[in-house]
């Protein structure tokens, strides 16, 4: 059985395969594909979030009783992130490359900063809390991410 | 809060001002560093001359430690949780021990003047400890949860090793500086020093800092697990080893253990290289080609070191450290300066709640790339003035632009964040 780690960072690097799909037929200026990949890619990322903040977020604060500590800022990066997937949209609808690169490339940075407080610190954190009922939330987690990342 | 939330919250993160100051004093010193170069032309005739003894530092000691410092005061929240007591005060005591302390050594060692030698290491020291001692203490505070990721083990090793080569230096700096009588033979001493601060400083803070840059932001694999369990503490180990056997003068093991480490290094660019071979980006931008050429000129480094074990011509130890300290380090650190300085800004514009320019738009490609390709002569030219010494002012003249250009491109991207927070 995954622990919740292993599980949530194998979907962190699939959707950091999406996005760079989309970022490579964005920048041949293939805009049909390039948009059929970004919207695949903000798909898998808004089902990773969703099962972040309808299952895990709420099962560990429950636990831990900290419903104002790390999942808060959690989810307040997720509503800067959102923004972001909203920009690029936009740039893609425009067809502007320079727009749609430096947007990418802040998007790609703030992913990553997120990614490492999550992958370091806050789901270590919820492999060890959740000890007894962890098998069972990996298997809703699961349910719930893209299945085209399902390992 | 912090407490319930070690390191995870953006407001954990340091004013922007305190890593900003180490990131935009660093390039001074390497500005510095390419005058002198120009200004003397014997320099690089060996690894002893004072004004070679005066860049080496003016590399490790201001170009590289200062943005080590600065980097650190970011990262260690969000990749260690460790938030840092007092960060700004922190950040403004070290600043001023670090730049005076770089500084005075180079200068005392380039200019033969014992005190400054000894007035710059012991002041490079209490920067260095002190921010150490905070360090500590931000890690002794965090949360014991530990991830998959060697990084955080990994920093810590780096900064044991950047303490042992602090401690080296000072001994080195009295013995230098009062005649102090030492039990070990003072090359052998100069040696330990050195190797300590490239493997082990320069070495496993690269290390561990790659195994979290390259996946991330080059998107390849992940390096594998096996890869990053033992590489760091088997050099140690292995350095441990050839600090022993240097001290104890047994001629063969030295070099068995030699060209251990010399495998160890090269493993580490080899694994590198392979996964960037395997990005998922498509178009490998500027601040990844010189991450690439950086781990090429550590190869490089590795076969100067190589043939230096078996040759004795004064060329080759000068050979690798131009291709270490330049090539290597000062490559690799231009690309993440790059990458952090940007994004800094753009974090503290989010921050604020004022609307950010994209990244691109704080620093646009065109300068980075132009900057990056002028590192690439730099380093080109360098190589040759090692070879043909009478070109070494032409390597320092463009080592002096390289780094003036570099600031001029880190102050655009603090420009545009002024003109964004006040318009």
């Amino acid at each position: 059985m995954a622990s919740i780690a292993e599980l949530m960072t194998h979907d962190h690097r699939s959707c950091d395969h999406d996005f760079a799909r989309a970022e490579t037929l964005a920048n041949r200026k293939d805009w049909e594909a390039a948009t059929l990949a970004f919207e695949a890619f903000a798909n898998g990322l808004e089902a990773h979030f969703q099962a972040e903040e309808e299952d895990l977020f709420p099962r560990f604060e429950a636990v831990t009783g900290m419903t104002q500590g790390p999942t808060q800022v959690m989810r307040g990066e997720h509503v800067e992130m959102r923004a972001s997937l909203m920009q690029l949209r936009a740039a893609l609808a425009n067809r502007d490359l320079d727009e749609f690169a430096g947007e990418a490339e802040t998007l790609l940075i703030m992913m990553q900063q997120h990614n490492m407080k999550e992958e370091n610190i806050l789901y270590p954190m919820c492999d060890m809390r959740l000890g007894g009922e962890r098998d069972a939330l990996v298997n809703t987690l699961a349910i719930r991410l893209a299945p085209e990342h399902a390992a | 809060m912090s407490s319930a939330n070690p390191g995870l919250a953006y407001e954990d993160t340091p004013p922007l001002s305190a890593p900003l100051r180490f990131f935009l004093t660093a390039p001074l010193f390497g500005l510095v560093a390419g005058l002198v170069l120009l200004f003397d032309g014997d320099l690089l005739a060996s690894r002893w001359t004072p004004g070679a003894l005066a860049v080496v530092h003016l590399f490790a000691a201001g170009f590289m430690l200062h943005v080590m410092l600065g980097a650190l005061l970011q990262i260690l929240p969000v990749v260690a949780g460790a938030a840092f007591p007092a960060p700004l005060r922190i950040a403004g005591v070290t600043h001023v021990l670090l730049g005076l302390g770089a500084a005075g050594l180079a200068f005392g060692l380039g200019s033969g003047t014992p005190s400054a030698i000894i007035a710059g290491a012991v002041l490079l020291a209490a920067g260095l400890g002190l921010f150490l001692a905070a360090s500590l203490l931000g890690l002794a505070r965090a949360a014991p949860a530990q991830g998959a990721s060697r990084t955080p083990r990994d920093l810590r090793l780096a900064l044991g090793a950047l303490a042992l080569t602090t401690v080296l230096g000072v001994v080195l700096a009295v013995a230098l500086g009062r005649g102090l009588a030492l039990p070990v033979a003072l090359p052998t001493l100069v040696d330990l020093h050195a190797v300590w601060a490239w493997m082990g400083w320069g070495g496993l803070l690269l290390a561990a800092t790659s195994w979290v840059v390259v996946p991330m932001f080059q998107i390849t694999p992940a390096y594998p697990a096996g890869f990053t369990r033992f590489w760091a503490p088997a050099t140690l180990v292995v350095l441990v080893s050839w600090s022993a056997s240097l001290v104890a003068d047994i001629g063969w093991l030295k070099l068995v253990l030699s060209a251990l480490l010399l495998a160890l290094a090269s493993g580490f660019a080899l694994q590198t290289i392979k996964l960037q071979r395997n990005s998922r980006r498509s178009t490998p931008d500027a601040p990844f080609r010189a991450f690439r050429l950086s781990m090429l000129a550590l190869l490089g480094s590795l076969v100067a070191l190589l043939v230096s074990l078996v040759s004795d011509a004064p060329q080759w130890p000068i050979l690798a450290g131009v291709l270490v300290l330049h090539g290597t380090f000062a490559g690799a650190i231009s690309a993440m300066l790059y990458k952090i300085v940007p994004f800094l800004t753009w974090l503290h514009l989010t921050q604020a709640r004022i609307r950010a320019p994209n990244m691109k738009k704080l620093l646009p490609d065109a300068p980075v790339r132009k900057q990056l390709r002028l590192h690439a002569a730099a380093l080109a030219a360098l190589i040759v003035a090692v070879l043909l010494p009478v070109t070494t002012p032409l390597a320092g003249l463009l080592v002096a632009v390289e780094f003036g250009w570099l600031l001029a491109n880190l102050l655009r991207a603090v420009r545009a964040w002024h003109q964004a927070a006040n318009a």
